[in-house]
């Protein structure tokens, strides 16, 4: 499903190089629960930010499905990232002055779903990640983190993407709110045949993953 | 749909910001529809002192003004040269002579004398006896002091409706009819008070040059020297007064009043020292200069005002754009294009604009009476000199026509006050949308071409 191969990534601050992803190369398979474990600065964000097409290499290759996104234009991209993927943020990252049903609205909208199809989906969505009755008319601001992160989370699978890239999606929850969260997005990978990516520095997360990778420095071991 | 209710959201998605927002690209509006308003008020005002003026260019001959003066009268092949000339629209010629009750005519002047005429007959009479070189031809003398009567002016038009060339601001007819001002015949209007004084009415006939004029029409040229005066075809008065093809003022319209100078200046190089040539242009400049300052006052404030209104327009839709660069980020990472952030945030810029405007255009109607007067002010008193001088006329009434003008510009100066016309309005509305759209599509542009993961960054 996912190959990643020599993929480099090089920051410059004035005169020095930062290689937070240096000649990294793994396989994820289709369906897969994959976890990359890292402390804070190893460079497994970055290595998120490229697989999702938020940001471009410098080297190597991402092959999603046979398709190679590094050599894929600006206007691809943006299509890529609305069909294929579907983010959930640490900060969870979600549109202030919006509902939480406006929230999943929004990447369904960007695919030119009708009005009341984005309704009854969206409210269909957040029961399932158990935002239910008046809660989904709330704005991001009177919920709680862990509500705020299911609502990402249904606004991720809106468009039923094939790659979920979820970067430290309980880094700002408690551990009880964390394990709901995981369990969540590991069910999603079974019933919805969605291949999961999670980038954390929790160890405890690994315990649940079909793979896990470690990364040090830029490298994976 | 969407897009544009989350720009119309974003608009109001913090109350105090919002008010913020407005209440600066009101004020900046407000200065900039206020500076228009007054540029646009000035120059119509300018426009309407220059058409009350008129666009005539006076052709009189050489060393003769009025009935002073000496030398040679104009001829009809000056009138055709005149023709030919470009910026012409229109030329009237007319003969100016004076009948003298008794000699020329058994018309009454209306016109008493009195201290001014008892002393220019005196004058007039001293310099015949000491020097014959004055008025030999239009001032008959010789007439025993104390019985001494007015003339009646006559004027031989061939154009009623240049009415500048009969010394008259406007021609109303109270009986009879106009004649035909290219006929012969021995026919005249006459002023209401002429025909008064002589018991005439319209079919009536009185003497002049010895032979019998019809009056066909009487008319009130609304002043008393005016009304004390005979009009008749140009023709007609030539043949009588025998002076075949002689004309003593060629009045020229021009096509515009931005070509009286030029009309001017080309006729005096035509006619050379056979005539002099006057325009109101001159008097008319000095009339307008102190309007013109405050077109130059309020044109540089407009250029100020829009300069710095669309700069604070552009960086405050740059801040709004800014501050929200990371929830660009996340709208792009979950896969909405460069146009729709774009559009979204122009939506929003549009609507603080548009409510913006709405309110700077209420502080703008307020504001320009006040604004105006107060340039009116200042102007008017750096204008004295120029607004104090005499104006420059042809004739007689020609000079009382200049003075009266001036006056009235000076009216101008102290009625001026803005009107607001829905034009200016929707102009102002039309700029501001302009720079609203720039202002908030670049900066939005700009972001959105940024990559998510750099935009995300950004807190």
């Amino acid at each position: 499903m996912l190959k990643v191969k020599n993929l480099t990534k090089i920051f410059h601050q004035g005169d020095k190089e930062i290689i937070p992803v240096n000649d990294i190369s793994f396989n994820v398979p289709k369906g897969d629960f994959a976890v990359i474990l890292g402390k804070s600065g190893s460079g497994k964000s970055t290595l998120l930010s490229l697989i999702g097409a938020l940001d471009k290499p410098d080297e190597g290759s991402i092959e999603i499905d046979g398709e190679d996104i590094t050599k894929m234009g600006d206007n691809k991209l943006i299509s890529y990232r609305r069909d294929k993927i579907g983010f959930v943020f640490q900060n969870y990252s979600l549109i202030p002055n919006l509902t939480a049903q406006e929230n999943v609205m929004i990447p369904m909208e960007f695919i030119g779903i009708s009005l009341k199809a984005r309704k009854d989906s969206s409210s269909r969505l957040l029961d399932r990640v158990g935002i239910t009755g008046d809660t989904q008319n709330r704005k991001p601001g009177r919920l709680s983190g862990g509500e705020q992160q299911r609502v990402a989370i249904a606004r991720a699978v809106a468009n039923k993407p094939k790659l979920i890239l979820a970067d430290e999606p309980t880094g700002n929850l408690d551990s009880k709110t964390s394990k709901i969260i995981i369990d969540l997005l590991k069910e999603l990978s079974k019933t919805e045949k969605m291949t999961i990516i999670v980038v954390t520095h929790d160890e405890q997360i690994t315990r649940l993953a079909d793979k896990t990778f470690r990364i040090t420095d830029g490298k994976i071991s | 749909m969407d897009t544009l209710n989350r720009g119309i959201r974003d608009a109001f998605r913090n109350s105090i910001r919002t008010f913020g927002i407005v209440l600066i690209l009101a004020v900046a509006i407000a200065m900039t529809l206020v500076m228009f308003m007054a540029l646009k008020t000035v120059e119509s005002k300018i426009e309407s002192v220059k058409s009350s003026i008129g666009n005539y260019v006076t052709v009189s001959p050489a060393g003769i003004h009025g009935f002073e003066g000496g030398g040679e009268l104009l001829t009809s092949s000056d009138i055709d040269s005149i023709k030919t000339m470009s910026n012409v629209k229109g030329v009237t010629s007319t003969l100016n002579d004076r009948l003298r009750n008794g000699d020329d005519t058994n018309l009454e002047s209306a016109i008493e004398p009195g201290s001014f005429g008892n002393r220019q007959q005196e004058r007039s009479g001293d310099s015949s006896s000491g020097n014959t070189s004055q008025n030999e031809n239009n001032n008959p003398n010789g007439q025993p002091q104390g019985e001494f009567k007015m003339p009646v002016m006559v004027v031989g038009t061939d154009d009623l409706s240049i009415t500048a060339s009969l010394n008259v601001s406007e021609l109303n007819i109270t009986s009879g009819e106009k004649f035909d001002a290219a006929s012969e015949e021995a026919v005249a209007m006459i002023g209401t008070k002429l025909a008064e004084k002589n018991n005439l009415s319209v079919g009536s006939t009185f003497q002049a040059y010895g032979q019998n004029v019809k009056v066909v029409g009487i008319f009130d040229g609304g002043n008393d020297f005016a009304n004390n005066s005979v009009v008749m075809p140009i023709k007609t008065l030539q043949k009588l007064s025998a002076q075949e093809g002689q004309i003593n003022s060629i009045i020229v319209e021009a096509t515009s009043i931005d070509s009286v100078s030029t009309l001017e200046t080309d006729i005096k190089s035509k006619l050379g020292n056979k005539a002099d040539v006057v325009s109101q242009q001159d008097s008319s400049n000095q009339a307008i200069q102190p309007l013109e300052n405050i077109k130059s006052i309020s044109f540089y404030s407009l250029i100020g005002a829009l300069i710095s209104g669309s700069i604070i327009l552009f960086l405050t839709m740059l801040m709004v754009v800014r501050e929200r660069k990371r929830e660009i980020g996340v709208l792009k990472a979950i896969g909405s294009s460069n146009a729709g952030i774009m559009a979204q945030f122009s939506v929003e810029a549009l609507v603080l604009t548009i409510t913006s405007s709405v309110v700077g255009i209420i502080i703008g109607v307020f504001m320009s009476n006040p604004v105006l007067n107060m340039l009116v002010k200042n102007a008017a008193t750096g204008g004295e000199g120029p607004l104090g001088r005499p104006g420059q006329g042809g004739a007689g009434m020609m000079m009382r026509f200049g003075e009266g003008m001036m006056s009235g510009a000076r009216n101008v100066l102290n009625n001026l006050s803005a009107t607001v016309g829905w034009e200016i309005i929707l102009y102002g509305l039309l700029a501001a949308i302009v720079i609203a759209i720039i202002g908030s599509a670049v900066p939005a542009y700009i972001i959105a071409k940024v990559r998510p993961a750099e935009a995300m960054r950004a807190e």
